[in-house]
């Protein structure tokens, strides 16, 4: 019986801290790119062009926000010459940082479609838009929450939260195009509604990916080790929603 | 795992005094790769490295148990001098014979080995000089003193030597730690060519060396064999607490 060198020893304090910083740092950004997802899509939805601007305008910053993350991520790297779960870590803090990026430039994608004369959706489409919202944000949130707290049971959920995502993202389609065939519709406001249900459905995609690099950092398992393959079958656009 | 096994280690068991240094360690090593021995100080990794070629045995009140096999022989049932001209060994300080050239310490190797004639001497200097990324440096100094050359060359003209006895395998035990890092830059680069020819086995107290040169890691803990498998996969992704608490820094 070997005993265990973790009972009564540890390694120096900062080494533990310096990781704790960068997955706050980390989460700080996704926080930021989340802003910008919910006030991105509060703008376009009430065609808000001051609260748009004020998206546009929170884009440098979460560049900025990346360019820190890497530069810290690569310091640890090169400083601390880290191995195993600390490796990993580093090695998902700089892929998750990059998911993050993406998130809040869909937000700001959103934004910039707000300058938009048709007025705004009513009825199931636009409650179907704003739980695409609702869902995706969350979803955002439960991943940060993941990354931060080490959960990976929370990081597994993700997976089966993006189905959810991807059926409203049919339906979502499918909907807008029985809308176009109506009379007195306009087209710019549904090109609007189907790149906003498509942002919605790529960020809830960016946000599996920082759950996968999660589940990579704490247990060393890749995706394919994970997550079986589905096979992906096309649908109608004409139809009604598909399972 | 990739390649065949060159030399087989079963159920080795090393001792001083009764006490063993090494428990029960069973494991293959990879003919033309390189595989690293790590652990803390005091783990049995210059031990075992010592019972590979038979060293062990010559300190007093010492014993060995279980089986060497190289290429299907068990090295414990065969002439020890033998086996060591087949298993060449580099320490962790340089140790050139202070007396001689450096001429003298490559052909000293061949001199232990039977008699040859002078070209042929010649040539395997050359040769071996040449393997050890030393020739450049030395060609136009051949009959200087071997003490004359820095740590870094000194280490390599061990290595040269090791090398002219034409070794299956090259036991390398910590051979940078004496070395500043230009020196040890050299001799990795070395090592990672060497395993064209050979079969280099390194024991290394420095982890990112052992990322660095070789193929594949072997864990040692207190005597045990903890983990053993490709370097990329222990380094990135340990199957054991023990290899992950190690590496990530984690022992006091």
């Amino acid at each position: 019986m070997i005993d265990d060198p973790l009972a009564d020893t540890g390694r120096p304090r900062g080494y533990d801290l310096q990781i704790r910083h960068l997955k706050e740092r980390a989460a700080h950004m996704g926080e930021w790119a989340l802003g910008m997802v919910h006030d991105g899509w509060r703008a376009y939805a009430a065609r808000d062009l001051a609260m748009a601007q004020s998206v546009l305008d929170r884009n440098t910053e979460l560049d900025r926000l990346d360019e820190d993350m890497e530069h810290a991520t690569v310091a640890f790297l090169v400083l601390r010459q880290p191995a195993a779960v600390d490796l990993r870590t580093a090695a998902a803090l700089l892929k998750t940082t990059t998911h993050m990026d993406r998130i809040g430039r869909l937000g700001f994608d959103m934004a910039r479609l707000t300058n938009l004369q048709a007025e705004a959706e009513s009825g199931d489409l636009k409650t179907l838009l704003q739980t695409m919202d609702d869902t995706v944000e969350s979803m955002v949130r439960q991943a940060l929450n993941a990354l931060l707290n080490d959960g990976v049971d929370l990081a597994r959920q993700l997976f089966l939260r993006d189905d959810t995502v991807d059926r409203m993202h049919r339906q979502a389609n499918q909907m807008i195009v029985a809308e176009l065939s109506k009379k007195g519709t306009s087209a710019a406001r549904l090109a609007g509604d189907l790149l906003v249900a498509r942002h919605f459905e790529r960020i809830a995609d960016n946000a599996c990916k920082i759950g996968e690099k999660t589940i990579y950092a704490l247990t060393g398992q890749r995706r394919s080790e994970f997550l079986p393959r589905h096979p992906i079958r096309p649908y109608s656009l004409e139809g009604p929603p598909g399972p | 795992m990739a390649g065949a096994v060159k030399m087989r280690v079963d159920r080795l068991t090393a001792s001083y005094d009764g006490r063993p240094a090494i428990s029960d360690i069973t494991l293959g090593f990879p003919e033309h790769a390189v595989t690293a021995i790590i652990g803390p100080s005091g783990c049995g990794k210059s031990t075992f490295i010592r019972c590979l070629n038979r060293l062990h045995e010559t300190t007093p009140r010492t014993t060995v148990e279980g089986h060497v096999h190289l290429d299907g022989e068990d090295i414990y049932e065969l002439d020890p001098v033998r086996v060591r001209r087949r298993i060449g060994m580099v320490f962790q300080k340089p140790n050139p014979f202070v007396t001689m050239t450096i001429y003298g310490n490559v052909s000293a190797a061949l001199r232990f080995n039977g008699r040859h004639s002078r070209s042929e001497t010649d040539w395997a200097v050359v040769r071996s000089l040449q393997q050890a990324a030393l020739w450049d440096e030395v060609k136009d100094r051949i009959d200087a003193p071997a003490i004359s050359l820095s740590g870094g060359q000194q280490q390599r003209l061990c290595i040269a030597r090791a090398l002219a006895a034409q070794p299956e395998v090259l036991l390398m035990d910590e051979p940078c730690s004496a070395l500043d890092p230009i020196a040890t830059s050299k001799v990795e680069e070395l090592i990672t060519r060497l395993k064209s020819d050979y079969t280099v086995i390194i024991v290394t107290h420095n982890m990112q060396q052992a990322a660095r040169v070789s193929d594949y890691t072997a864990f040692l803990y207190l005597g045990k064999l903890i983990e053993f498998g490709p370097t990329e996969e222990l380094f990135e992704r340990p199957r054991e607490h023990l290899t992950e608490a190690y590496i990530t820094g984690r022992f006091g």
